[in-house]
């Protein structure tokens, strides 16, 4: 066997192969299929503008998603695959043999994008974490999931693109990530564990499979293991926001470029429009995106505060003036 | 067996774990020259602190604030561009011993080796100040796309999003061989990456440099005075074969074209040892210099192959915008040293209140220790704050450049 996989590597093509071949054997078992069976229409959604704030129903596609044998008997996913009002029964895992089993989905952090469910299954094998001093920007990584029909894992490969995101709760990979595989675990050649695939969102501007995907540090599920197993759920911590995208600056006026406005968010309430330069918030003078949270970070939730944009006319570029109330948001 | 997989995996002649070893030493190497440059990404090409981003990240304002991974602030000036390239050179103030990365050879690039970008994709280094790491191959090389002119731009399936935009395409050994740019959406509503990038070579920038250096905008080169054409014309089906090279249809006398002999019936084929296939590439070569410049360029005609050389540009253009520029006037008569000479009454300099005797050392916080070193950073319209030195004290006299005539 050894002799076989030597000769792959000196003779094969691929000689990724057979790491590949090896993380499907062994990584794989630790990797589980999520089906969720939600009510229909969630409490509290009456039409309108509401469908907006719960795009977790509307906007997910279907299939399973897929999860991580965390501990003996405990799964973890991304928070997003188990979101949402669960029918009774409703959560069923299914493990690498096969074997559909129920789940309980008993705790969360929605900032970090993880949630933990409850398995009545022992014994199954548990990956051995990586060493975090040894990986770093660059190092090869495997995003494993399960496939559609559930039978058997998915291999993404890529690199670790940075370590330090999400306010240093997150990794950033170049495998592709979708919402079929996110959930999954995120591993080096070896089968060694990183971290758990999260925040592909349908509302995240990195959209899926753009290159820009997030798996939440081992070390950061574990500050957080022991009081999700109390069933916790923990809520985001909210922040005043504008709803509007940033774009690459604007050749002719010194500000932000609005890309896109948010559909129901404070600017497009205001009158912002898409093509606008964000030059000034409340006082504050707007150059870059980190001028802009700077502007932001001392205003409160609720607050009414000032823009000033730059409009593009006939005549020129126009100043324009807009009061807007800041509304508050969990950012990633 | 395990074990011996083990020593497989740490064995240095294991092709993966080779190519892992120098993926991380390319990264330790290029990142620290890596810029944060407003919404977008930049790269730092000396320790004095030259950089390169996108026309489109930059614009060409001066004092614009930047950063290093780790968070060090800067100050760029916008020293020379080209809009329709898509490439800014930009100077970092004060800067010095920086951490660089050497332009390579885009020449050398072959289909299917290996890349890296470094970029700030949906800003998301912000406040951390690590910028993103992605992986991938060469897809293609002479890509072909107007608005913006990337008319020779290397394909990568490295991923760039959004924030990538004027960052560093990097080999393996850790050159520079091109500046990410645009990137093909076809997603609604969402500009994320499809596997699908463009950076500008980086043999084309080398070109740029001198003139980028000198300062101000600079124009892509062109052929002045010939017309072509690929097919469709009865004598191009009969003199060659569609992608064996472009027609020349028509040669105005007395302009570059002419000058340097072309004749109508010519295919042109090659230039600078570049194959021309068809117009797109032709177009993607010739721009490959700035106007000025003078290249190469082999024709067929009839049976013969002949070498041609030929000027890049409207002459008369380029004249008048040099003129332009010269003909600004501030109203002072430059003297040795950076001294300021005799002032005319009314005029720029007395307006911004320039004094006779007053030494110039900075334009914009920038050193300049010459008076065409001076000339270069002067922008037609622009407000510019000079550094004085008056009786020993440094002083700040804000300048409005006037219009050159030609504007007007």
């Amino acid at each position: 066997m050894t002799l076989l996989l030597a000769l792959l590597l000196t003779l094969g093509d691929d000689p990724m192969a057979p790491l590949l071949a090896k993380l499907r054997e062994t990584a794989a078992k630790s990797v589980v299929a999520i089906d969720v069976e939600r009510e229909a229409d969630p409490d509290g959604i009456t039409g309108g503008g509401a469908v907006s704030q719960h795009r977790d129903y509307y906007n997910r596609p279907k299939g399973p998603t897929s999860g991580v044998i965390y501990e003996d008997g405990f799964v973890l996913t991304s928070r997003f695959n188990v979101s949402g009002t669960i029918r009774k029964n409703g959560l069923k895992v299914t493990l690498w043999d096969g074997r559909q089993v129920p789940g309980e989905f008993i705790g969360s952090d929605e900032q970090r994008d993880i949630g933990l469910v409850r398995i009545d299954v022992k014994g199954l094998p548990v990956l051995p974490r990586a060493d975090a001093s040894a990986i770093g920007q660059g190092t090869f990584v495997a995003l494993l999931g399960r496939s559609p029909d559930r039978s058997h894992a998915t291999v993404n490969v890529g690199i670790l693109s940075a370590t330090s995101r999400m306010n240093k709760t997150a990794v950033q990979t170049d495998a592709e990530m979708n919402y079929g595989n996110v959930g999954g675990p995120l591993v080096t050649l070896k089968g060694e564990l990183v971290g758990v695939a999260c925040n592909i969102k349908p509302d995240a501007v990195w959209g899926q499979s753009g290159g820009v995907g997030f798996a939440c540090k081992t070390a950061e599920i574990d500050k957080l293991l022991e009081r999700m197993k109390k069933g916790e759920h923990i809520p985001a911590e909210k922040r005043p926001f504008l709803g509007i995208r940033a774009g690459e600056g604007n050749p002719d006026v010194e500000g932000i470029q609005i890309v896109d406005v948010m559909k129901d968010s404070p600017a497009e309430k205001a009158g912002i429009k898409k093509e606008d330069v964000l030059v000034e918030l409340a006082g504050m003078k707007i150059t870059d995106s980190e001028s802009l949270k700077e502007a932001l970070e001392p205003r409160k939730i609720g607050e009414e505060v000032e823009l000033k944009v730059m409009r593009k006319a006939k005549e020129g570029w126009q100043e324009k003036k807009f009061k807007l109330k800041l509304e508050g948001k969990a950012e990633p | 067996m395990t074990l011996a997989l083990a020593l497989l995996l740490l064995a240095p002649q294991d092709p993966v774990q080779d190519l892992q070893q120098k993926l991380r030493a390319v990264v330790d190497k290029v990142k620290p020259a890596y810029v944060f440059f407003g919404n977008g990404s930049g790269v730092c090409i000396s320790s004095d602190g030259w950089a390169l981003t996108n026309f489109h990240v930059s614009g060409d304002r001066n004092g614009q604030r930047v950063r290093m991974p780790g968070g060090k602030q800067y100050l760029a000036d916008i020293v020379g561009f080209d809009p329709l390239g898509d490439i800014s050179l930009c100077k970092l103030r004060d800067a010095k011993d920086l951490p660089f990365c050497e332009l390579g050879d885009s020449d050398a690039l072959e289909v299917g080796q290996n890349v890296i970008a470094v970029g700030n994709p949906f800003l998301l280094g912000n406040g951390s100040w690590e910028p993103t790491i992605t992986f991938g191959i060469v897809s293609a090389l002479h890509r072909y796309m107007d608005n913006p002119g990337y008319f020779d731009a290397i394909q990568t399936d490295a991923q760039i999003n959004p924030g990538n935009s004027g960052g560093p395409l990097i080999t393996l050994d850790g050159k520079v061989v091109g500046i990410n740019g645009r990137i093909d959406i076809k997603r609604f509503m969402n500009r994320v990456n499809t596997g699908i990038g463009y950076a500008i070579p980086s043999r084309q920038i080398q070109r740029y440099m001198e003139a980028f250096k000198r300062g101000g905008r600079v124009f892509e080169g062109f052929i002045d005075g010939i017309q072509i054409g690929e097919c469709g014309d009865s004598r191009y089906e009969t003199t060659g074969e569609y992608g064996d090279g472009v027609f020349i249809a028509r040669v105005d006398a007395d302009t570059p074209g002419g000058k340097a002999g072309f004749e109508p019936g010519d295919i042109i084929f090659e230039a600078e040892g570049y194959r021309i296939g068809n117009a797109n590439r032709f177009h993607g070569v010739v721009s490959n210099w700035p106007e000025g410049a003078t290249i190469r360029v082999k024709v067929r005609r009839k049976a013969e192959e002949k070498e041609l050389k030929v000027f890049l540009g409207d002459p008369a253009k380029i004249l008048e915008r040099k003129r332009a520029l010269e003909a600004l006037d501030l109203g002072f008569a430059p003297e040795a040293g950076m001294r300021v000479g005799a002032i005319q009454p009314g005029s720029a300099a007395a307006k911004a209140g320039l004094k006779q005797g007053d030494v110039l050392t900075r334009v914009e916080g920038r050193r300049v220790g010459s008076w065409p070193e001076f000339r270069a950073l002067l922008r037609p319209n622009a407000e510019l704050t000079l550094t004085v030195t008056r009786d020993g004290k440094d002083v700040e006299v804000p300048l409005r450049v006037p219009r050159p005539k030609s504007d007007e």
